[in-house]
């Protein structure tokens, strides 16, 4: 069954999106103030250079199967953060949310994915950005630290 | 010649070895000069996330009083690069381009012929492409530089007998040799294409890479002077960071998708 939200219109920053599709100019195809969630059963992911994709049977209220194109950063980018070809598996139902194209065709820019059994996929590892955090924090600590002394 | 005047002769000659040859020795390969293997994504850093493109130390130093301001705490880390990355193109890279460049710059990323026809990048953007960054020396005159992003190989030509003489190329010709430990690339014979701040260079472009190695030996950090007098006032100085990741291996580059959809004009 087709479930499909334009979710709401946000100016995101999008700078990991941006980079993380570097062969790519992102902003010529998706929509970066949108965010769409499609759901579907997955025919094919394709974990490849230079960006991976994954195909999406999206079935309607009516029984009419529509099939998505889901684009994701390459595979050099996405084995960096722990991805593999079998992190998403032929035949397995999947929610994807992402940017939507400009035209509104059948094709996403990935943001998240869940899995049927609730685990995600995120396009960059929470710890990295963790890790840059506490760089900040520390960072932060110091610079007080010392206009306390002064 | 008497005998007795060929054995002197010989024996200054002998006296001279260790004059010419200590500062042969002194040039071997020492550990922060090693930088063969496999390197990627910059260092889970502030700094290094910056310069995971491209970068500047302009650009590093309005990241660097961005941070050090109260009044950013709050604002997302995301947002203090783009404003720095916004900043270097403007306040570094824009006063150096030539009337000529500026008439197109920005150019339209959405034209760009990487991504509207699935050609390779030339030099100026594939030099400090994102990912891995591989190593090798084939041959002792020679190096060879493979990326991750297009699978593009370079031939760096060492010390020896150059690269004979041709047009223009896309990633153009290289020699390269060692000042101390950094590793110094001269490249010309660059076609003429897209630089990484989007603004058109000529054939006439010349880049100079430094390779370093930090102590530690977990970085490369790159500086590269690129000279154009088509496109460039003066000199750009850019800066690429690269981790040590011998775990990593280049994957094919091989499924490129032209696009149907093309939206032109957004910055």
């Amino acid at each position: 069954m087709m479930r499909l939200q334009l979710l709401f219109a946000i100016p995101l920053i999008l700078g990991c999106a941006t980079t993380a599709m570097s062969h790519h100019s992102f902003a010529a195809v998706y929509d970066d103030s949108k965010l769409l969630t499609v759901s579907g059963v997955v025919p094919e992911f394709k974990f490849v250079n230079p960006h991976a994709l994954m195909y999406m049977d999206v079935t309607d209220a009516s029984g009419k199967v529509t099939k998505w194109v889901v684009e994701f950063a390459g595979r050099l980018n996405l084995s960096n953060v722990g991805w593999t070809a079998d992190s998403i598996k032929s035949g397995e139902r999947v929610t994807v949310t992402g940017n939507p194209t400009h035209t509104g065709s059948d094709r996403i820019a990935f943001k998240r994915l869940v899995h049927t059994d609730g685990t995600e996929l995120l396009p960059a590892a929470p710890q990295r950005s963790q890790t840059l955090e506490e760089e900040r924090r520390q960072r932060a600590l110091r610079r007080n630290s010392n206009q306390q002394k002064q | 010649m008497a005998t007795s005047q060929i054995l002197k002769a010989c024996a200054r000659l002998l006296a001279l070895i260790p004059i010419v040859c200590v500062p042969l020795f002194s040039q071997a390969p020492s550990a922060s000069r090693d930088f063969m293997g496999m390197w990627s994504d910059p260092p889970v850093t502030i700094i290094g996330d910056f310069c995971a493109n491209w970068c500047t130390d302009a650009g590093i130093e309005r990241l660097n009083a961005l941070l050090d301001d109260p009044k950013n705490d709050a604002r997302p880390l995301a947002a203090l690069q783009a404003e720095a990355a916004a900043y270097q193109r403007e306040k570094y890279i824009r006063p150096r381009l030539t009337d000529a460049a500026l008439k197109t710059y920005p150019l339209d990323r959405a034209e760009d012929p990487a991504f509207l026809r699935c050609e390779p990048y030339g030099f100026a953007q594939q030099f400090i492409a994102r990912h891995q960054l591989e190593i090798r020396q084939p041959v002792k005159d020679r190096l060879e530089l493979r990326y991750g992003e297009w699978d593009a190989r370079r031939t760096i030509y060492m010390d020896g007998p150059r690269p004979p003489a041709e047009p223009s190329s896309p990633l153009g010709s290289s020699v390269g040799r060692w000042e101390g430990d950094t590793l110094v690339i001269e490249t010309s014979g660059i076609r003429a294409g897209r630089t990484p701040w989007q603004s058109e260079h000529s054939d006439q472009l010349r880049v100079v890479e430094r390779f370093t190695r930090s102590k530690d030996g977990k970085s490369l950090t790159l500086t590269a002077t690129m000279t154009d007098p088509w496109s460039l006032r003066e000199p750009v100085l850019i800066k690429h960071i690269w981790a040590w990741a011998p775990d990593q291996i280049i994957a094919p580059y091989d499924q490129c998708e032209i696009p149907t959809e093309v939206k032109k004009g957004i910055r």
